[in-house]
């Protein structure tokens, strides 16, 4: 599975394509602390999260991760658009709630 | 070559070897490296030394012979290692045209010949192809004996062989340059200043670093390694102090980060590196941060790690990561 098809699962609107719209995923990390997406060391990860905040992608982009979408269709702070720009972070926002976007996901990726 | 005409010679020919231009204009604009080469090979360096040759009187048809049967276009005609003539493919058309194949090499041999001394630069064969348009040349060494031939195919061929030698001397050369700058010079230096509650601008140093390593090409895992340190020292200066500096730099082989603060201060250094124990308040938490995790990541992340820390005075915490060389700049 890459981004564009997990944006496409979870209907998410795409905010930003940045460098990773295209991109497999071959991890998941789902989680509101970035304290504990900082500890993880996978390549190729999508983050998904409910916390709408630069830092999110700011923490993405330290781990690697291949993009980041925000769940629960929260509504991003003005400034989030430009961070995921100037990083050039893949950015989208799905409705789903972060339980059915894991079911989803999961779904998807290869067992 | 000059046009054959039937005679008789028992004396050598003269030999025109003027120097002119010692490069022709066309060779003037080539590299550097090329020019250089040129100059220091020498004819005797890139000519054949294996020549074949006929004497006077040996008939033409077995100068055809030879031609075909050595793939040659040339022979020299020589007589006790000196040279007399040469005997070309024109030559032997003109003889089958004209009949007399059966003739010694002698009589209709090219004796107006343009020789090359051996020890003459490379540079010499080429302006004389350029200026004379033969398919080959005779080389004579300073006693007038012929040594060698020359022709196109043999300066080619060593320029190749040359080149792809000098190529590789300066990729040596300059992958030991690039080693020694990253092993004995820094080679970036930064500070960074972090600003108290600044959720703002936080991250920015380390998505910096980052990219000055991804820039360097770095491998994925040391880079991730460096920007996890960065940003958890990065947060910890924003969320913890009343502000400081985070540093960074390159220093043989190794990344370290100086984070530096200059208050409050941790009254309990181990605790404070321990899994799951922090100060941050509830605010702090729901940005994501504060779970306790920090001090404890960086650690993990780092080859080197160093906390110091006084109440009143501020807390030093310096990690470091063996980052090597980045692939670009390994020798070979």
């Amino acid at each position: 599975m890459n981004v564009q098809k997990a944006i496409s699962v979870l209907d998410a609107e795409l905010i930003v394509s940045g460098d990773g719209f295209l991109k497999d995923v071959k991890h998941v990390m789902v989680s509101d602390l970035m304290s504990d997406v900082l500890l993880v060391d996978e390549d190729d990860m999508l983050l998904l999260t409910s916390l709408a905040s630069d830092q999110v992608l700011r923490t993405a982009q330290i781990v690697g991760a291949v993009a980041v979408i925000i769940v629960n269709g929260k509504s991003l702070p003005s400034s989030m658009k430009k961070v995921a720009l100037d990083l050039g972070m893949t950015l989208a926002v799905s409705k789903h709630s972060k339980y059915n976007a894991c079911i989803a996901i999961h779904h998807c990726m290869p067992q | 070559m000059e046009n054959a005409t039937p005679q008789s010679t028992s004396t050598p020919v003269l030999f025109e070897t003027s120097p002119g231009k010692i490069l022709p204009a066309d060779i003037g604009h080539q590299p550097l490296v090329l020019l250089e080469l040129i100059q220091r090979l020498k004819v005797r360096d890139v000519m054949t030394r294996d020549v074949v040759c006929l004497e006077r009187y040996i008939p033409l048809w077995e100068a055809q012979r030879l031609m075909k049967e050595k793939h040659i276009s040339g022979i020299p005609v020589v007589e006790d290692g000196r040279l007399y003539g040469l005997i070309s493919k024109d030559d032997i058309i003109l003889a089958i045209e004209g009949g007399y194949i059966a003739q010694p090499c002698g009589h209709y041999m090219t004796t107006k010949l343009v020789v090359l001394e051996d020890d003459m630069p490379l540079s010499f064969a080429i302006q004389y192809f350029d200026r004379f348009h033969f398919g080959r040349f005779p080389v004579l060494n300073r006693e007038r004996a012929l040594v060698g031939i020359i022709c196109q195919r043999d300066i080619n061929r060593a320029l190749l062989a040359e080149l792809s030698e000098e190529f590789n001397r300066m990729e040596k050369s300059s992958a030991r340059t690039m080693q020694q700058e990253l092993d004995t010079s820094t080679y970036m230096l930064r500070d960074f200043p972090v600003a108290k509650y600044d959720f703002e601008n936080v991250g920015k140093a380390a998505n910096a670093i980052q990219a000055a390593m991804i820039e360097r090409k770095f491998p994925t895992k040391i880079v991730r390694r460096v920007g996890v340190a960065a940003f958890e020292l990065e947060i910890n200066l924003c969320v913890h102090s009343i502000g400081g500096v985070l540093s960074w730099q390159i220093n043989n082989g190794r990344s370290e980060i100086v984070a530096t603060d200059k208050g409050p201060g941790i009254e309990d250094v181990a605790w404070a590196c321990k899994y799951g124990t922090s100060t941050a308040n509830e605010w702090i938490r729901s940005l994501g941060f504060g779970a306790g995790l920090g001090l404890v990541n960086v650690k993990r992340v780092s080859d080197e790690f160093e906390i110091t820390s006084a109440v009143g005075v501020g807390t030093t915490v310096r990690s470091v990561v063996h980052i090597g060389t980045p692939p670009e700049s390994q020798g070979t």
